[in-house]
């Protein structure tokens, strides 16, 4: 019976993944076509990214020893082991397991190999590129992380699940609502985390040859990509349990992922890089700002657990 | 022969057997493990509540002094000698020049201390072990630094140890006991009466604990003595050492966080300046670690930057905090080691303790360079390994407490960790292998069956977390706090989540096989040598590009130095130097009187002894 | 077989990810042809930045033989599939340098070419048209240069060591130049 329910469990998880990257590699494929609209192009069509894909996994490679395989593999891995833990509309495949920061370190893992992998390259553009990718994660995580201790605070769970049942019933319920600062950081640190302008610095592409990336290709870009397409359903459907209250169903949650995603994209097509040390700083000031004015007004209204 | 007894008896029969070998070394290591595998077998003919009393004529005095097991004290000893028996055994074929018979005199000193029911036996080990640790510091690779770095080590820990000197003689002449206990029942008594007698006594103690775990502002020394003791003995120093300052904390918080003492946000004030210490310790370890270029020194930053963590999390004195205090300490402890042990596993092999020096060792060093990657993940926080669980406990502690602030810092601390955690990673292991390096080989048949242990523990205590938790909840339980529920072994319980570690496990375990299996489908790819890299175009050897030159590790962090210079200005170079400076001008002064003799600490050390004895004399 | 065959080049065929050898004047027609005007993203042609990620090489004009020694390494460093571009007359037959010492004449002598653009220097509208044409080619299985390449490594490594020996030395002290600090 266990056989059974584990080989259930797995076709499910198998399924989710199927979706989360299809639906990633969508949102890039929109992303794009906005772009190009917004640059007054024709723009490719939304499925490009869907070709480009089935093109990496086709296409020959290079590889730097086993290291570099493990790493890349170690990239994408974790993300969607992540991805079981996450509420995807009213399903969550693990729900007694659905703990935040349980999907955001399993997120770190996934960054963590990546780093291995493209570092076992030897390259120093890559090496470069991961410093500037680390030194941008101390920025947006620091906000981000005052948001999400304040969420904790506030529904006093650490469950997806139960934050997003939390805020069942109707508009007026969600975390939105109730924390517009913390949505407000959230939203800012959501740019960083995603890479897109103005803190795109780790990749580059003119300046030291597209950073961590220097040396995929074929499959390894290609995993990179599934990487960043799962990682982008994850990051969005973070933010929309959190803030957005979940979604009766999967159209409805893709819906709202697709909202924040076009914020995002917005903001990536007006504005320029930053120097990564005005990115990093640049987090410490507002957005952090923002989080932990979030989580004072979280406890002045009685957050605070009784021990 | 009692059991108790033997815990100190053994390994100073097995240091004075050691001493007597001591040329030859191979004997000599056999027997620094056996003496602690020895020990270790005792630890299983005792039990919580084991008591031995002797009287000691003093004097004309008579003093009562005694060991005695409690659930915290078993805890410390399993752990310490454990990770001794480890290290010795890796030490078996390493040629540091670590003395075997000071570490057992270390180990003799730290089971009394965990043991001791009386200040005056617990002072005695504290000195003998800072005693034995100091002369063992002064074995290291470069004389004249490793003398400066015992130096400076000496001159903290004398500090510390007259400030508990004193606060020693101020108890006993209050109570006329020596006895742990019945003091702290004391202080507790009159607590309500005068608070400010009290903290003043206890943050006497405090000191020297600061001192002895690196906290800060007394963490000065902790690089100079970790870049300069030998490599055999970092390992214990960062993983073992630090964790008698947590034990002395832990023997003292039950009273400052009494009910009598004004609180801040709920919390006790000596407790939230305490925890503050721990929180601005973490952050600082932190930034200080990644700006280093030598591989132990930012490898003592983190340590102590872990020490950080572990403070804030006892100073909260809750059953979550304290449960997670101490989790972590296990946790640290391990990962600590495994890091530890690699990074001088790689140092015997290049020869060199600068990362920029390094590079690309991963090719030749397969199993450690796992090792060390499993290390740094768990140090990282990251499930499924053990450390996960702590960090994740603390930061629940924390914020429970609506201590947002701090909460933020160790938050902050806890990401920065990446960064010199990912530099270390890549400077050593990752980017191009040098010429240099060609013949290194992998470590010895004993290393890797030490590093294959380690690297099973962080996967088992990561997954089955149960087996420390359950000791940890006695503890908790014996300070009279309400232990944290818990449903098994798999489980890490806190307030806001549980989390099964093992469902984690086989998850991230199937998701991996996955990606082998995608990887394996798709198109077939090529091996290529190090030096088909893109490099723009440009023919490398028609550059004379070697690989040194194309390995980017130096500076890793230039950018961010930028950002944090105009912090580090006003903390580091105002008060932490200052502080150093001063510490370090009184240690050359003291070293030009002495002529920097390993005797100095000796005679300050009878000094002490004598001091006590006259002060003995007054007070009765 | 074949249909799978037929599917992978039909994808192969639009995703073309391209790594702009920019050596001749003619790369000045490239950012028109990738921006608004003229917009080469809708054929799934992107700008990449390493040899590792690229399909198409593309060659934007005259090739002088130091330049040329580095256009064969990044060749070499591409993985297969991958097609090269020649851009302009210059890569055909010379152009005007026809007669230069140090610019190669035929670029097919020393890589193999799948496409050339005539012209000097083409408009966008001819860029496009050849991206469309080489699409094309691969779709149909057709563009093989990469495997002519390997089969026929001798003559083109014959035909690179002939000119390529005039390159070197390129430096006389090397450890002069390159010493750092
Ligand atoms: S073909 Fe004409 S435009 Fe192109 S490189 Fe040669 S001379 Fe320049």
């Amino acid at each position: 019976m266990v056989i059974v329910e584990f080989l259930i469990k797995l076709s499910q998880g198998f399924g989710i993944g199927a979706l989360a990257l299809a639906t990633g590699l969508l949102f890039g494929g929109i992303g794009r076509k906005i772009m190009a609209r917004i640059q007054r192009r024709y723009g490719p069509p939304f499925t490009q990214n869907f070709m480009d894909l089935f093109k990496l996994l086709s296409k020959g490679s290079v590889s730097h020893g086993w290291a570099f395989d493990l790493g890349l593999v170690a990239g994408f891995a974790p993300m969607l082991a992540a991805l079981m833990f996450l509420p995807i509309g009213p399903f969550t495949l693990l729900p007694s397991d659905s703990s935040l920061i349980m999907i955001v370190y399993l997120m770190m893992m996934a960054y963590l190999g990546m780093a291995m992998g493209v570092l076992a390259s030897g390259n120093p553009n890559s090496a470069i590129g991961m410093s500037r990718a680390l030194m941008l994660m101390v920025g947006y995580e620091v906000p981000f992380a005052a948001v999400i201790f304040s969420v904790y605070l506030f529904s006093k769970t650490g469950y997806l699940t139960q934050i997003v049942t939390q805020q069942a019933g109707g508009f007026m319920n969600w975390n939105i609502v109730k924390m517009p600062l913390g949505f407000l950081a959230t939203e800012i640190a959501l740019q960083g985390m995603l890479g897109e302008k103005p803190f795109d610095q780790a990749i580059a592409p003119a300046e030291i040859a597209s950073g961590p990336m220097v040396e995929l290709g074929g499959k390894y870009l290609g995993f990179g990509m599934i990487q960043h397409s799962v990682g982008l359903f994850l990051e969005t459907g973070i933010v929309v349990d959190l803030f957005l209250g979940g979604a009766p169903n999967f159209w409805i949650f893709i819906a709202k992922q697709f909202v924040l995603y076009f914020i995002v994209i917005l903001v990536d097509a007006i504005l320029p890089r930053l120097r990564i040390h005005e990115a990093t700083s640049f987090f410490w000031k507002l957005p952090l700002f923002l989080g932990i004015l979030q989580a004072v007004i979280v406890i002045i209204q009685g957050g605070v657990l009784n021990v | 022969m009692n059991s108790l007894l033997a815990l100190l008896i053994v390994p100073v029969i097995g240091s004075a057997a050691a001493a007597v070998l001591q040329r030859y070394r191979l004997v000599e290591r056999l027997i620094t493990f056996l003496t602690f595998s020895v020990t270790f077998l005792f630890l299983f003919e005792i039990k919580i509540g084991d008591i031995l009393t002797w009287h000691l004529d003093f004097l004309g005095k008579n003093l009562e002094m005694g060991l005695q097991i409690t659930p915290l004290s078993i805890f410390m000893l399993y752990m310490t000698i454990a990770f001794g028996i480890v290290l010795t055994f890796y030490n078996l074929s390493e040629r540091s020049k670590m003395k075997g018979f000071l570490l057992l005199l270390t180990l003799a000193a730290s089971n009394w201390i965990f043991m001791s029911t009386d200040l005056i036996g617990f002072f005695f080990a504290w000195e003998l072990m800072g005693w034995s640790s100091i002369l063992m510091i002064f074995g290291g690779k470069r004389e004249e630094e490793s003398r400066h770095g015992a130096l400076y080590y000496a001159m903290m820990s004398i500090g510390g140890s007259y400030s508990m000197l004193i606060g020693i003689f101020l108890l006993s002449n209050l109570t006329g006991t020596f006895s742990i206990q019945s003091n702290v029942s004391y202080l507790t008594l009159i607590l309500g009466l005068h608070p400010w007698w009290v903290l003043g006594i206890v943050s006497l103690f405090f000191v020297a604990f600061m001192v002895k775990s690196g906290i800060f502002p007394f963490h000065t020394w902790v690089p100079h003595t970790y870049g300069e003791a030998p490599d055999g003995f970092v390992p214990y120093l960062s993983s073992v050492m630090s964790k008698y300052g947590v034990y002395g904390f832990l023997i003292f918080l039950p009273l400052t966080s009494g009910a009598h003492v004004p609180s801040v946000l709920g919390l006790a004030w000596p407790n939230y300046v305490l925890l503050w210490f721990g929180s601005v310790t973490a952050v600082a370890g932190s930034v200080l670690a990644f700006m280093q270029d030598d591989v132990k020194k930012l490898f003592a930053y983190s340590s102590f930057s872990n020490l950080g963590f572990i403070l804030a999390a006892i100073a909260l004195f809750t059953p979550i905090g304290l449960t997670a205090g101490m989790f972590h300490a296990f946790n640290h402890l391990l990962f600590n080691g495994a890091i530890f042990i690699t990074v001088i596993a790689v140092i015997s092999k290049v020869g060199t303790t600068r990362m920029s020096e390094m590079g690309g060792i991963w090719q030749k060093m397969p199993l450690t360079f796992l090792t060390f990657f499993v290390g740094i993940a768990a140090a990282a926080g990251i499930p499924p390994f053990a450390g996960f669980g702590s960090k994740w406990m603390i930061f629940q502690a924390m914020i429970s407490h609506g201590l947002i602030f701090a909460t933020v810092l160790l938050f902050f601390a806890s990401i920065a960790s990446f960064l010199y955690l990912m530099r270390a990673f890549h400077a050593i292991f990752l980017g191009q292998l040098s010429h240099k390096y060609d013949n290194v080989k992998e470590v010895s048949a004993i290393g890797k069956i030490t590093e294959v242990f380690l690297l099973g523990a962080l996967i088992f205590f990561g997954i089955l977390p149960g087996f420390v938790l359950d000791p940890i909840n006695s503890i908790v339980n014996s300070f009279g706090l309400k232990p944290l529920p818990t449903s098994g072994y798999e489980y890490i319980n806190g307030f806001f989540s549980s989390i099964n570690m093992v469902s984690i496990f086989i998850v991230v375990i199937v998701t991996f096989i996955f990606g082998f299996a995608l990887f394996a489908v798709v198109a077939k790819h090529k091996k290529v040598p190090q030096e088909d890299n893109y490099t723009a175009g440009q023919i490398p050897q028609d550059w004379n590009l070697t690989p040194e030159m194309y390995q980017f590790s130096y500076d890793f962090y230039e950018p961010m130095d930028k950002e944090l210079a105009p912090f580090l200005k006003v903390k580091i170079d105002g008060f932490f130097k200052g502080f150093g400076e001063s510490v370090e001008y009184i240690g050359e002064a003291i070293k030009e009187i002495f002529t920097g003799n390993v005797q100095i600490y000796t005679y300050l050390a009878v000094g002490g002894l004598v001091i006590f004895v006259i002060a003995g004399w007054v007070v009765w | 077989m074949s249909e799978w065959t037929e599917i992978v080049d039909y994808f192969r065929g639009r995703s073309m990810w391209m790594l702009h050898y920019c050596t001749g004047c003619g790369a000045i027609e490239l950012p028109p042809t990738m921006t608004s005007r003229w917009d080469m993203e809708r054929f799934g042609i992107t700008p990449m930045a390493t040899p590792r990620q690229a399909d198409i090489l593309l060659i934007t004009g005259y090739l002088a033989i130091k330049t040329l020694k580095r256009v064969i390494y990044t060749y070499e460093q591409m993985q297969a599939p991958k097609w090269v571009l020649g851009f302009g007359s210059c890569t055909i037959n010379g152009g005007i340098y026809w007669d230069s010492y140090n610019v190669i004449e035929r670029l097919d002598k020393y890589i193999p070419v799948d496409i050339y653009i005539a012209g000097c220097m083409p408009r966008p509208e001819a860029i496009l048209d050849a991206f469309v044409k080489l699409k094309e080619m691969v779709q149909m299985g057709e563009a093989k240069g990469y495997e002519k390449y390997v089969k026929n490594y001798d003559w083109y490594k014959a035909n690179q060591d002939k000119v390529l020996k005039r390159t070197s030395p390129v430096l006389k002290e090397i450890e002069k130049v390159t010493k750092i600090g």
